[in-house]
């Protein structure tokens, strides 16, 4: 059998961001793989020791767009924890929002991927219709479609007073019917189910092993979500039922992320329905003592880890992150081991792997 | 009349370049190609693969250290005449980034530029938009019409677009810069007064300075269409100068206090508090132990 090593960049890959992968072929299946990292590192850890803590909210945001409000929040988070605030109820659930929202834009673009990679084009532009709605949503509440400026510390920037949140819930009403489809499509197409199960397939017993975390851990069968195993912000006063499959694969990754994304709908509406009076931030301008904090999410792509030091002043001495992207980055290795060279593109997306959160 | 058919224009193709981005922009040029509400498909374009075949590059992200030598290599792919497009701050002027070990921004720094997309990210419509004057660029004349599709006026209600900056309402206490990521805002000492500049091409559109600011002098627009030619670029600023005026008591040349503050401070406004907003800080703090001295007297 002939061996091998051949080089994939982003174009190969169907990424948007530029990543390297060094692959060992035997034959015309994978038998190793080395990820070349690194060019999209833009020196975040020590961009953020030069940035006070209201410039870093902003900076966070830019870490990935596509997890973007789980950045800031992450971090208001532990930077309240330090000084002590009580975040206001009303900004509790006003986070969840944000966040949860954010979680299906993230879920659908994936999925429109793997639409895209396996050629179901009509699906692709489907799906990236039904994410419009979504985006609209975003850019209509926050004045953004990516990047929605919604945290700040002791609160969010934002309020809903009746008039959106009518507009919210007519928004996700829309939003119901189009993933529950999208969720049968999924799990029934035949050509779908042909491209996807038992493509990539990491196990139970590996997952664990490498320590994976968010859809693709869930999809092995692992019970884990930050948000239902440590509830932060509002989460504990919102019922889920964490989203876990068995087989491991593409396709139940894509399951995974699917059923979160009519979970994050009605999670939203339970936001929306309980939702308490009162403000939605805390003073302006706190004073954040000298100190040392671990603040965790469940980002869309898995637990998001943020550690801070303090000294004082405003300006951060460490702040630094165990993003989702990295466990499941080096578990790519498992589920490639001996699948055809031509699904690497579909295994690699299935992981949706975040390479400015990995690199920053 | 005029029957002969005109032969339609070749398509023109477009090469897209990753810098280093946070995905912002990417996934949003994704969306503009996907959704053909957006109207990209009406300027005559098409995306390529291969840099060879293109004759526009949309270029996204800070230049990063480690990927400057493959961008840069791929950017040389793209035969001449090209235009090059910046999509998103990050390019135009190393956005959140600048100022890091491991970014080199501006890329005008190192390829010839046409035109810039300000943005963090920009909507779709400004990347069409912005794409509509590149076209315009190359064919010469007048672009196509682009219409982004109606839009209603409550969805954009609360869009962040341009900032805008009103010196009336300034009281120079500097939040906005303390605040501001992108090391947009900067006060100058000045003769006429203190001078306020904003630089669009540096600003995140996060907002966080009209968050901060205590009486409104800074807000969000609604306009997003900032697409401009390079020779523009140095052009794209907010600007005032907060006059100073010589306090009524001393004459010592101070920064006006505003009604915003005025009416944050007090309860109600008063021929007393009008006095008071002409006062410097010292004579206020004078008139004010007076007043108390004649309380306690
Ligand atoms: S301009 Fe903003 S959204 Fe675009 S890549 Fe840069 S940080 Fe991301
Ligand atoms: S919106 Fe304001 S704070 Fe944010 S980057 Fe622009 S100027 Fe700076």
């Amino acid at each position: 059998m002939s061996r091998t090593v051949i080089t994939l960049g982003p174009r190969q890959l169907g990424l948007e961001e530029p990543m390297y992968f060094r692959v060992q072929t035997a034959g015309d299946r994978v038998a190793g793989l080395e990820v070349l990292a690194g060019q999209v590192h833009r020196g975040l850890e020590h961009l953020t020791l030069k940035r006070n803590f209201y410039q870093n909210i902003t900076l966070l945001e830019r870490l990935c767009s596509l997890c973007s409000n789980s950045h800031p929040s992450t971090f208001c988070t532990a930077l309240e924890e330090l000084a002590g605030m009580v975040v206001p109820p009303r900004a509790e659930y006003l986070r969840a929002v944000a966040d949860e929202i954010k979680r299906i834009a993230s879920h659908l673009f994936n999925c429109a991927v793997v639409a895209h990679i396996v050629g179901e084009h009509a699906l692709f532009r489907r799906v990236m219709e039904l994410r419009e709605t979504v985006q609209q949503t975003k850019e209509a509440i926050y004045g953004n479609r990516m990047d929605l400026a919604a945290n700040c510390i002791g609160g969010v920037r934002y309020d809903l007073d009746a008039g959106r949140v009518g507009y919210l819930k007519s928004q996700l009403e829309g939003l119901k019917a189009p993933l529950e489809e999208l969720y049968r499509v999924f799990a029934d197409d035949p050509a779908l189910a042909a491209a996807t199960v038992g493509v990539g397939v990491l196990t139970r017993e590996q997952a664990q092993a490498f320590g994976v975390v968010g859809p693709v851990a869930r999809a092995a069968g692992i019970d884990y979500d930050v948000r239902e195993k440590s509830p932060y912000g509002a989460y504990d006063r919102l019922s889920f039922q964490v989203a876990v499959q068995a087989a491991g694969d593409v396709r139940a990754r894509a399951l995974v992320r699917l059923v979160e994304a009519r979970q994050a709908v009605s999670l939203i509406e339970q936001c929306l329905d309980q939702l308490p009076e009162g403000p939605v931030a805390l003073m302006s301008f706190p004073e954040i003592p000298a100190g040392e904090v671990i603040a965790k999410s469940e980002a869309p792509r898995g637990e998001l880890i943020y550690y801070l030091r303090t000294d004082g002043t405003d300006l951060p001495v460490r702040l630094k992150w165990r993003v989702p992207s990295y466990p499941n980055w080096a578990a790519l290795g498992e589920m490639l081991k001996g699948e055809p060279v031509s699904r690497i593109p579909l295994i690699v997306n299935s992981i949706d792997p975040c390479i400015s959160c990995t690199d920053r | 009349m005029h029957t002969c058919k005109v032969p339609p224009l070749p398509k023109l193709r477009l090469y897209r370049i990753n810098t280093g981005s946070c995905n912002g922009c990417d996934v949003e040029l994704a969306a503009t190609e996907a959704i053909t509400r957006f109207g990209l498909d009406r300027l005559g374009l098409s995306f390529t693969a291969d840099p060879t075949q293109a004759d526009l590059v949309l270029i996204t992200g800070p230049l990063t250290v480690s990927s400057r030598e493959k961008v840069l290599a791929e950017y040389a792919e793209v035969p001449d005449p090209k235009i090059t497009v910046l999509i998103g701050v990050c390019p135009i002027s190393g956005g959140a980034f600048r100022d890091s070990y491991a970014v080199v921004a501006p890329l005008d720094e190192f390829v010839p530029v046409d035109l810039n997309i300000p943005g963090c990210p920009p909507r779709p419509q400004a990347i069409v938009a912005g794409i509509a004057k590149a076209v315009q660029l190359w064919r010469g004349g007048e672009h196509p019409p682009v219409s982004p599709g109606p839009e209603e006026g409550s969805l954009t209600e609360n869009l962040r677009g341009r900032m805008r900056y009103r010196a009336e309402a300034c009281v120079g206490c500097r939040i906005c810069q303390h605040v501001c990521a992108g090391g947009a805002i900067r006060f100058d000492e000045e003769e006429a007064g203190l001078g306020f500049t904003l630089w669009h091409n540096s600003c995140l559109f996060c907002g966080m300075c009209s968050h901060y600011c205590p009486t409104g002098a800074l807000a969000p627009t609604r306009e997003w269409d900032l697409a401009h030619r390079q020779a523009e670029k140095y052009r794209q600023v907010e600007k005032g100068v907060v006059p100073r005026i010589p306090c009524s008591a001393c004459g010592v040349p101070m920064l006006p206090v505003v009604p915003e503050l005025m009416k944050k401070g007090y309860r109600a406004l008063s021929a007393e508090t009008a006095r008071l907003q002409t006062l410097c800080s010292e004579c206020r703090q004078v008139r004010s132990l007076e007043g108390v001295k004649r309380c306690t007297t």
